[in-house]
């Protein structure tokens, strides 16, 4: 048998290959044979991950899509309690931290380093600016009541009014009461109206729940891949050839972002207007 | 070499990543209408259109998803199949909700060859299908079977 | 001139010092290499291992089931624990042992060889997917331990969310299997598109890696869904949300909506990898081309996309409306076609090859003739009327063990024996395979075909007690388990005695055209030892050298005299 010569070194590490340094940069794995190769396998398993991650989400829009078919007076009062300013804020916030999320992967394919890092840590400070808005939502809601099954409404329940005035501001649904006649149940809204609820809303406040709730830990998560790429960017192992974790971790944020341009209009902006 | 040959069919380049690159005010311009879409659904939701209030809103949100997927995500400039794949998710998730629908949304609904029933949901007589259930356990004349 | 473009090597295995052509066995020695391994190689391995041990775990509660059934009443255990094994039994040969598999213990050996690739495309993930894995194993044993659950491997509600059992924990064990499949998927999807070597163009690449890509596109498609699925049980199931609850305002129906979306494609996932590695044994055995090469290839992707339209024949008595059970009836004909190009374009392909009895032949040829029972049953429970009287008794349970095991699990000990001299370097006993296969083929028949009976006759699933006339069919029933369990342990018996006392094995010891073929017996760690040019098709026996087709008995002799 004639000597061959091996396309690759076979061996343990990535480290620098000898003689074949120019066909081999550090940055490419010993199993692809150019960087080419590389970048676009890259890509497309994370657009394949991507596709995952929407069929997720699809999953409780689906439910949502059949509720919502199937007795849209759930939908139609208790969007209320959601605040459209805050929800429109998220939004821009968010739009904001898609522009410079791409700003940051433009600024990686043309080697600056520090513009990288700055569009990197707005970015991330615009996640945290989003989890804030969201946990006023949250806080309020809990404080209100309005919390999915079981747990809509606080224990006491008073939500009569007494002498004009609202005693409180609390729901209740029991489970063993909707079984019989469905209850609908007095609330105050975000404008201080008070609203009666159809019998089923804890449903859309489970859903509520369930989506933002998924939503704002693909946030966290999202932010801790951006962190992870922003150090590596720190340490320079990022230039013009090799950008690839910034472009997937960009590319993990514009998918969190657009989850929410759905959510946001789906939860906030789709009811009867008064 | 048989190495050289190998590269050169697979790899007529040479090698390096050419990804597209986008001028940073084109990315400025791309979130000034999303904006500007942003602030148009919201407007829009302060005004009832009655069954067309959801249509506007998808819509709108589909422009946003669009833009934000063909520039900001890039698929303008890359591979079709990457495209493709994100298509291929939605295409699936639209069977799975239209598939779904067609039964939870459309229970008590069956052909006129038999007689009414009545929708679950909103207890009005749904055209066609047969009586509800314990009227036809009523009309039945067969026995239960002997207990062994 | 030479089909593949490279020098074949000879049938002597590379020296283990220092030479980095040293076969992936031996190319770094100890535990810790093997745990931290990136070679697809060394995972496929180690999955081969685990998904034996659930075969294993999932086959001992299968025969504590059918001996409980051997007699009315009970025989060995109360209702409740039935309950818990027949639960656990589905549980962990669909999640543990069928899903992964194929793709991850097979696939993850030979897909990159047959593409002429050094590895997946993503080695670290494929890893990372095989700990992913062990973890969701993990949860899932502790659910056992905490008392297992009693719902079915289904989990339907309502009595998922209200039965006091370790529902959450079982259903995480399930959620985390999951990624492990999606991640697996997802790598086999990149690989195949961007790692081909030269000349493998789509249309010559070989059917096995056609099945794993078809796999993979249903794996990343359908389990996100049962992902949120499980997520949406939880939540129910801790907080009450409703979705599926009735008195709450939903439907327990929706339920099923939600999981079988996810678990019709599921068997696809099961099946295909079958199918993919019965195409490798018929063209092999028969030496012959394949007939039809590119309609198999797009009956495998056929069936990933139909696939996804007919989850709703699992619901036809859930009470669906109409119109649905009938959309989905007519999707459920559909889905049968490509199975039927397959099985005909198998039997072409053996009509006037030269036919070879070797084990792996032996397997192949039961799969094609118990996957027709399997997949001809399944069109009677297709049928509405038919379904109405069938759905939810053994002649169900009869039929998917007939696709699952006559199909998938009956494929895979042939993928095994076919390629167990390629991995291990070891020849195993062919005489001892075959008496297994025997046991292995009658014992199943005996186990199942007294089920198709007795569940046209009105027997129902998972049910502990039975009238009296079911009796003599349970009985016989529970006498074939013990044949086909005796079967399946010799063949394993087989395999594992082949690394202690088998014969070195050649290169190519069934003198296969096929690609993986073209490598050493173990393949060295980078697979081949510089990148192949394809320039032929991995059936083309008219196009193969004799060289490559050489089985290389000859040399292992001259070798073994030398010493």
């Amino acid at each position: 048998m004639a000597n061959v010569s091996k396309a690759v070194e076979v061996g343990k590490g990535h480290g620098e290959h000898g003689d074949h340094d120019h066909a081999h940069p550090s940055f490419l794995a010993h199993h692809f044979d150019t960087p080419a190769q590389q970048f676009n396998a890259a890509k497309l398993g994370m657009w394949v991950f991507i596709a995952t991650e929407i069929l997720m989400f699809g999953g409780l829009f689906c439910a949502y899509a059949i509720w919502r078919a199937v007795d849209p007076s759930i939908f139609d009062q208790a969007h209320h309690f959601l605040n459209k300013k805050m929800g429109a804020a998220n939004t821009v916030v968010l739009l904001f931290s898609s522009l410079t999320a791409a700003l940051a992967v433009r600024s990686a394919q043309v080697g600056k380093r520090k513009a990288t890092s700055v569009y990197l840590i707005i970015t991330i400070l615009c996640a945290c600016a989003f989890l804030v808005i969201k946990y006023f939502e949250y806080s309020h809601k809990i404080h209100l009541g309005l919390l999915p099954g079981h747990c809509f409404g606080h224990p006491g329940f008073s939500g009569a009014i007494q002498n004009g005035e609202e005693v409180g501001t609390c729901l209740r649904v029991h489970a063993d009461q909707a079984a019989g006649t469905p209850q609908w149940v007095r609330a105050i809204d975000e404008d201080g109206h008070v609203q009666l609820l159809p019998p089923r809303t804890n449903m859309y406040f489970g859903l509520y729940f369930m989506m933002t709730g998924l939503h704002g830990l693909h946030v966290i998560i999202g932010m801790s891949i951006l962190g992870w790429v922003l150090v590596r960017n720190m340490k320079g192992q990022f230039s013009k050839e090799y950008f690839t974790a910034v472009d997937l971790g960009a590319l993990y944020w514009h998918l969190v972002d657009l989850v929410w341009i759905y959510l946001f209009p789906l939860l906030y902006l789709v009811g009867k207007p008064e | 070499m048989a190495t050289e040959v190998a590269h050169a069919l697979a790899h007529p380049d040479d090698g390096a990543v050419h990804a597209h690159l986008s001028s940073a005010q084109f990315y400025w311009g791309i979130f000034g209408a999303l904006v500007f879409l942003t602030f148009v659904t919201v407007m829009v939701s302060y005004f009832d259109f009655g069954s067309a209030n959801i249509v506007i809103a998808m819509v709108v949100a589909t422009a946003k998803a669009g833009l934000v997927a063909t520039f900001f995500m890039h698929l303008r400039h890359d591979k079709l199949f990457n495209t493709l794949t994100f298509l291929a998710a939605f295409l699936f998730l639209a069977i799975f909700i239209l598939l779904t629908y067609d039964d939870i949304g459309r229970r008590g609904e069956v052909d006129n060859d038999y007689g009414g029933t009545i929708k679950a949901q909103t207890g009005q007589v749904a055209p066609g299908g047969e009586p509800a259930t314990s009227a036809t356990a009523d009309e039945t004349n067969e026995k239960p079977p002997e207990a062994p | 001139m030479a089909a593949i473009d490279i020098p074949i090597p000879g049938a002597h295995s590379a020296d283990a010092h220092g030479d980095p052509d040293a076969n992936y066995l031996k190319a770094s020695r100890g535990m810790g290499s093997w745990l931290t391994t990136l070679d697809h190689k060394r995972i496929g391995l180690m999955y081969l291992i685990n998904v034996t041990l659930a075969f294993f775990a999932g086959g001992i509660f299968a025969l504590l089931i059918r001996l409980e059934l051997f007699s009315r009443g009970r025989t060995i255990m109360d209702a409740e624990t039935y309950n818990r094994f027949f639960t656990l039994h589905g549980a962990i040969m669909v999640f543990l042992f069928i899903i992964p598999s194929v793709p991850a213990a097979l696939g993850n050996f030979f897909l990159p060889i047959m593409i002429g690739a050094k590895d997946v495309a993503f080695p670290k993930l494929n890893l990372f997917s095989y700990y992913i894995y062990l973890l969701g194993a993990a949860v899932a044993l502790t659910s056992i331990i905490m008392g297992s659950v009693d719902t079915g491997w289904t989990f339907y509600t309502p009595y998922s969310v209200q039965t006091q059992n370790s529902v959450i924990s079982m259903t995480l064990g399930a959620f985390i299997l999951g990624f492990s499949s999606i991640l697996t998927g997802l790598n086999f999807l990149v690989t195949v598109h961007t790692m081909r070597a030269p000349g493998c163009t789509w249309s010559r690449m070989p059917l096995f890696v056609w099945g794993m890509y078809a796999t993979a596109l249903i794996q990343v498609l359908a389990t996100p869904v049962l992902a949120i699925t499980l997520l949406l049980l939880c939540a129910e199931r801790f907080f009450g949300i409703g979705i599926f609850d009735p008195k709450l305002g939903g439907d327990p129906v929706l339920f099923q909506h939600f999981f079988w979306f996810y678990s019709h494609p599921a068997v696809y996932i099961m099946i295909v990898p079958g199918m993919a590695i019965t195409s490798e044994l018929i063209a092999t055995f028969s030496r012959r081309a394949i007939f039809g090469q590119f309609a198999i290839a797009m009956s495998s992707i056929s069936l990933a996309v139909l696939g996804f339209l007919v989850w709703g024949h699992h619901l036809f008595a859930a009470g669906m409306s109409e119109y649905a059970t009938m959309a989905f009836s007519a999707l459920t004909f559909l889905v049968a076609i490509p199975s039927g190009v397959k099985v005909f374009n198998w039997t072409a392909t053996m009509y006037k090859g030269s036919i070879v009895w070797a084990s792996p032949m032996l397997y192949a040829m039961a799969f094609i003739f118990l996957f027709t029972i399997g997949g001809l049953t399944g069109l009677f429970l297709g049928t509405l009327n038919v379904d109405i009287h069938l759905t939810d008794t053994y002649f169900v349970v009869a039929h998917f063990h007939y696709v699952m095991m006559g199909g998938t699990v009956i494929a895979f000990v042939g993928g095994l024996l076919y390629w167990w001299p390629k991995m291990t370097g070891k020849m195993h006993d062919e005489v001892k395979a075959k008496i297994g296969f025997v046991f292995v083929f009658i014992g199943f028949n005996t186990v199942f075909i007294p089920q198709f009976i007795m569940g046209s006759r009105g027997m129902p699933r998972r049910y502990y007690d039975y009238l009296p006339q079911f009796e003599i069919f349970h009985r016989i029933s529970t006498v074939g388990s013990w044949i086909l369990g005796a079967g399946l342990l010799l063949t394993g018996y087989t395999l594992l005695e082949a690394l202690w006392r088998g014969k070195r094995a050649p290169r190519n010891p069934w003198g296969s055209a096929g690609y993986e073929w073209m490598t050493d017996s173990p393949p060295s760690l980078a697979n081949f030892h510089e990148t192949p040019v394809f320039t032929r098709g991995p059936y083309d026996y008219h196009l193969a050298t004799p060289e490559e087709l050489a089985t290389g008995w000859d040399e292992v002799e001259q070798d073994g005299k030398k010493g």
